[in-house]
């Protein structure tokens, strides 16, 4: 488990990826697939994983589709064109973030 | 998998945990659900999976935390949008008490400005000043705008510091025709040609420096040259007046903007006169310009000024005074001669002079405005302040579950402010409409042409600008004052509205009523002064006179023209004469002494004298008192004299006056002396503005072509004007016809009285309905507030009148304390506002009751809507619900 101080300027990051692989996903299956995709490493919170949607989705970087499934109602999430140019952006951004921080830490990635 | 059960259970779970957030609700009810559907499809029991699964949200809290989270990143807007439309009633009396103030603060921001741009579009305009001139002599004490005609050469040549000096004469209306058409042309002058020295006036063609070197030339407006000469070049053709002299154009400038205190449409040159080379200081007839050196400093060049008088006027004095004259004894004397220096861009708004160029405004009047429009914008965000703090006990809740759920003080004032600001926003775009739609009417009104400059950035700028600052300081108050309720008082039910808030609205209610009622109290003083004036005994006939403008144009066709209207029945009799009782702008005096004395200091007296003939008295109904009128039978009459009841008194002839004489000065040397024999004395009658006394005034019997004016009976006036109009085409081809009333031109005199008390009224009532509106508001919410208490006095046996009063009494009280602030104010502002008038009307203390109860009625018909409303609903259903 990685520590959640860690994790917190990447949760946006990991978010728009995600989506960016995947296509339209609802919250409990970014969950899963996050978790899945770290072997169970990065268990991301719902306290932070709605909030940062929501954000998103505010910023336009994202777009909601609503499906009814039974008693419940699904929300699926998708990145839109701005969104898709983003995503791009801060991936790129953070391999930059890891080089810079393998020569600050003197450490080498295998 | 789950069933419907199972959901059922998890959706009211959620629910009793709080989860309540629309958007957020059904996202985190399917989280739950796949969560638990996942760990049951390893086999767990719903129950222990449902358990791990919030676990895993952090429980309740944890739940919260989320709502919270995803809650602040809401926009402010959306809630703040909602709240205003949940309030739908007060928000509309919110935007309009601040639209329409706001309007009629950018109107009359407008106005200022306007007023206070004047002349300062002229080039260097700081360095340019004109020459003033104030003579004490005797009795007699002139403030004039208007200086001798030698000044402006003398200052050139003795002072350094003067770059450039020019004068202006003899403006009057003159005609000119091209071929047969004539026009009337107000704005002529005659001017030196170093005026474009002095005043930088862009030339359109020809060259400033020659343009009025040569007689017979002049330079003229743009508009003036398209008028004469449209599609063709004006330059070099010639207008010939109605003189036929014939005048060259030299030059053709740009049109004056409308901000400036000049008239000029044509000038003339100055140089043409023979009166330029009159030597002559002791009378006063030029406009003088100046334009000081860069850096001279025009209060030393005063300061030189007495010794200039010593040097020119001293000499002339002494000749015409008496050889044991000298400049000392007559400053000993108490009399004094003093130029002094105004600044060019100070003349509109600080110069009230005889013979001022045009009728200029007033500095009082822009501070007036300036503070009808602060007081009318103060009370609209007063209206905002008391009705956000008034609501405030129903906010209450809503602020003590917003911070229950963790909202902080400044999310709170942010969106507090938030709202004020969307409002203040709404109410600048309709105000901006309602100001563009009324711009027009203020114009008609104020004689003004104001207009929104749209196309300016920097006026976005300052309206947005001032929208936030509005917003914000209108929010303020409420924001601070909502956000500090403390949650466990508020849900609990004991809101700290006490009694605090309750005096600072009424203390704002005073105010608006305070101002509401001086602005009532001055309307009704400014109308009654104005009809006062109007309805004044004025000593003649002011009704049933037409006169005929520019008599001077008929030439020696005058008379007969005078006889042949006099043949018409309608006409009663008619006349020639030098000046009108109206004749505001242009006066004649004279000094005049009792005869047989030598002239002195003492026994002088500068006496209005005015050239008539026979039937000017009777013309326009004056009363002679003592002796005759002038009549044909009498050959002597042409050195005859009648003086107004106040030349009688001055001359000391208080008693038998007829027969006695008068003498003055026959000539421009000042040695040869002039007798008149006093053969009537006709009633004092207002010759000028009523703010003056009467002065003394004398008519002789001389010809004249300054007016001719008919006193006419019958009621249709259209056939009286179309006949002398007939007349005058026949002796006058090519002449246009023009005429007034003499009603007319007296009601003129008082135009800026008029737009006083009209601007006045409009805005007082603005600001009056704008505080009802805030009244009515307040009514509203109190009648709301009290529903259940005028529930169970009803119950209780109240009776609906009982219950009226109850609810008007809190607001009667406070409307009552603003009346009697308000009076005292009123009283001391209407006072020297009338000490201004000689003739002045008394403003009783009925006034004042009259406005007391005006606003009182008004604010109580606001708020007996609301009461009565109130007080008639049924008691079952105001105690019925919580």
């Amino acid at each position: 488990m990685h520590s959640p101080e860690l994790l917190k300027g990447t949760l946006q990051t990991i978010v728009l990826k995600v989506l960016k692989d995947h296509g339209k996903m609802y919250g409990y299956e970014i969950t899963q697939r996050v978790k899945e995709l770290s072997e169970g490493r990065i268990l991301l919170t719902e306290g932070a994983l709605y909030p940062t949607l929501h954000k998103l989705e505010a910023e336009g970087l994202l777009k909601t589709e609503v499906v009814n499934i039974g008693k419940r109602i699904r929300k699926y999430y998708v990145l839109t064109a701005p969104g898709k140019a983003i995503a791009k952006d801060r991936v790129t951004e953070f391999m930059d973030f890891i080089n810079t921080m393998t020569t600050v830490l003197q450490v080498k990635l295998d | 998998m789950l069933n419907n059960d199972h959901i059922d259970f998890i959706i009211k779970d959620l629910h009793k945990r709080g989860l309540l957030l629309d958007n957020l609700k059904d996202e985190i009810i399917d989280h739950v659900c796949s969560a638990v559907e996942e760990r049951m499809e390893r086999g767990i029991r719903f129950v222990d999976a449902y358990e791990e699964v919030i676990e895993s949200f952090g429980s309740t809290a944890g739940l919260q935390e989320t709502q919270k989270q995803s809650a602040m990143l809401q926009n402010f807007f959306i809630v703040a949008f909602r709240n205003l439309k949940k309030q739908a009633f007060y928000t509309s009396i919110n935007v309009a008490g601040l639209a329409v103030g706001v309007a009629s603060c950018l109107i009359i921001m407008l106005y200022v400005l306007n007023e206070l741009s004047y002349d300062k579009h002229f080039k260097d305009h700081e360095r340019v000043y004109r020459v003033e001139n104030e003579i004490k002599f005797g009795d007699n004490h002139l403030v004039m705008a208007v200086t001798p005609g030698p000044l402006s050469e003398t200052l050139q040549k003795d002072f350094p510091e003067v770059e450039a000096a020019a004068r202006f004469w003899n403006r009057k209306n003159r005609i000119f025709r091209r071929t047969d058409e004539s026009f009337k042309e107000p704005n002529t002058v005659m001017a030196d040609s170093s005026l474009f020295k002095v005043l930088d006036m862009p030339f359109i063609v020809g060259d400033p420096k020659t343009a009025l070197k040569e007689p017979h030339t002049m330079v003229i407006s743009r508009k003036a040259a398209e008028k004469y000469f449209p599609g063709e070049s004006a330059l070099n053709q010639t207008l010939l007046d109605n003189n036929n002299d014939s005048w060259k154009i030299t030059g053709i400038f740009e049109d004056l903007s409308e901000n400036t205190h000049f008239e000029l449409d044509f000038i003339l040159s100055l140089i043409t006169a023979d009166y330029n080379r009159d030597g002559n200081w002791l009378s006063s007839n030029f406009h003088t310009y100046i334009k000081l050196k860069k850096g001279a400093d025009p209060k030393a060049l005063e300061a030189k000024f007495p010794k200039m008088v010593m040097t020119y006027v001293g000499p002339q004095a002494k000749a015409a005074l008496g050889p044991d004259f000298t400049m000392e004894k007559f400053t000993a004397a108490g009399n004094k001669i003093v130029f002094t220096l105004i600044p060019l861009a100070d003349i509109h708004l600080h110069s009230d002079r005889m013979a001022e160029i045009g009728t200029n405004s007033n500095i009082a009047y822009v501070y007036l405005f300036g503070a009808i429009a602060i007081f009318i914008l103060v009370i609209a965000c007063i209206n905002f302040m008391n009705l956000s703090t008034a609501r405030s006990s129903n906010r209450a809740k809503e602020v003590g579950i917003r911070k229950v759920m963790g909202s902080f003080r400044s999310h709170l004032i942010r969106q507090f402010l938030t709202e004020s600001i969307i409002l203040s926003m709404i109410s600048f775009v309709i105000a901006v409409v309602i100001a563009w739609i009324c711009v027009p009417m203020f114009n008609e009104m104020a004689v003004k042409n104001l207009f929104l400059p749209f196309s300016s950035p920097i006026f976005w700028l300052l309206i947005i600008a001032a929208a936030l600052v509005t917003g914000i300081l209108a929010g303020l108050y409420p924001s601070f004052f909502l956000s500090a309720f403390r949650p466990a008082a508020v849900l609990k039910g004991n809101v700290a509205l006490g009694t605090r808030s309750g005096i600072i609205r009424g203390a704002l209610v005073v105010f608006q009523f305070w101002i509401s009622i001086v602005l009532i109290v001055g309307t009704i003083a400014v109308n009654r002064q104005l009809s006062y004036i109007q309805t004044k005994k004025i000593g003649f006939n002011k009704d049933q006179v037409i006169v005929v403008k520019d008599p001077y144009a008929l030439k020696d066709q005058l008379q007969s023209f005078k006889e042949e209207v006099e043949k018409d029945s309608r006409i009663k009799s008619g006349t020639v004469s030098g000046f009108l009782p109206v004749d505001d702008s242009y006066r004649s005096d004279n000094t005049y002494w009792p005869a047989g004395k030598s002239p002195t200091q003492d026994n002088m007296i500068s006496t209005q004298s005015w050239d008539v003939d026979h039937d000017y008295v009777k013309t326009l109904g004056m009363k002679i008192v003592e002796g005759r009128d002038f009549s044909r039978a009498f050959l002597t009459d042409s050195s005859a004299v009648i003086l107004n009841q106040a030349a009688i008194k001055a001359f000391g002839y208080t008693t038998d006056p007829i027969g006695k004489k008068i003498e003055t000065y026959n000539d421009q040397s000042l040695k040869t002396y002039a007798r008149y024999t006093i053969v009537g004395v006709v009633e004092d009658f207002h010759f000028e503005s009523l703010r003056e006394t009467i002065g003394p005034l004398a008519l002789f019997i001389r010809s004249s072509r300054g007016s001719i004016s008919f006193r006419f009976e019958g009621k249709n006036t259209n056939e009286v004007i179309s006949m002398i109009e007939q007349h005058w085409k026949k002796l006058g081809p090519g002449v246009p016809f023009d005429y007034t009333f003499l009603d007319q031109d007296f009601g003129k005199m008082y135009s800026a009285e008029q737009r006083l008390g009209d601007i006045f009224t409009v805005f007082a009532v603005l600001a009056i309905i704008i505080a009802c509106l805030g009244l009515f508001a307040l009514t509203a919410f109190t009648a709301e507030q009290r529903t259940k208490e005028i529930g169970i006095r009803k119950v209780m046996g109240a009776s609906v009148s009982g219950i009226v009063v109850l609810l008007s009494k809190e607001f009667g009280k406070l409307i009552l304390i603003a009346f009697v602030l308000a009076t005292p104010v009123a009283w001391f502002a209407i006072d020297k506002w009338l000490e201004s008038y000689t003739y002045r009307t008394e403003i009783g203390i009925w006034v004042y009751l009259i406005a007391g109860t005006a606003a009182f009625s008004i604010a109580w018909l606001t708020m007996s809507y609301q009461s009565i409303k109130a007080a008639l609903m049924n008691p079952i259903k105001s105690l019925r619900s919580e």
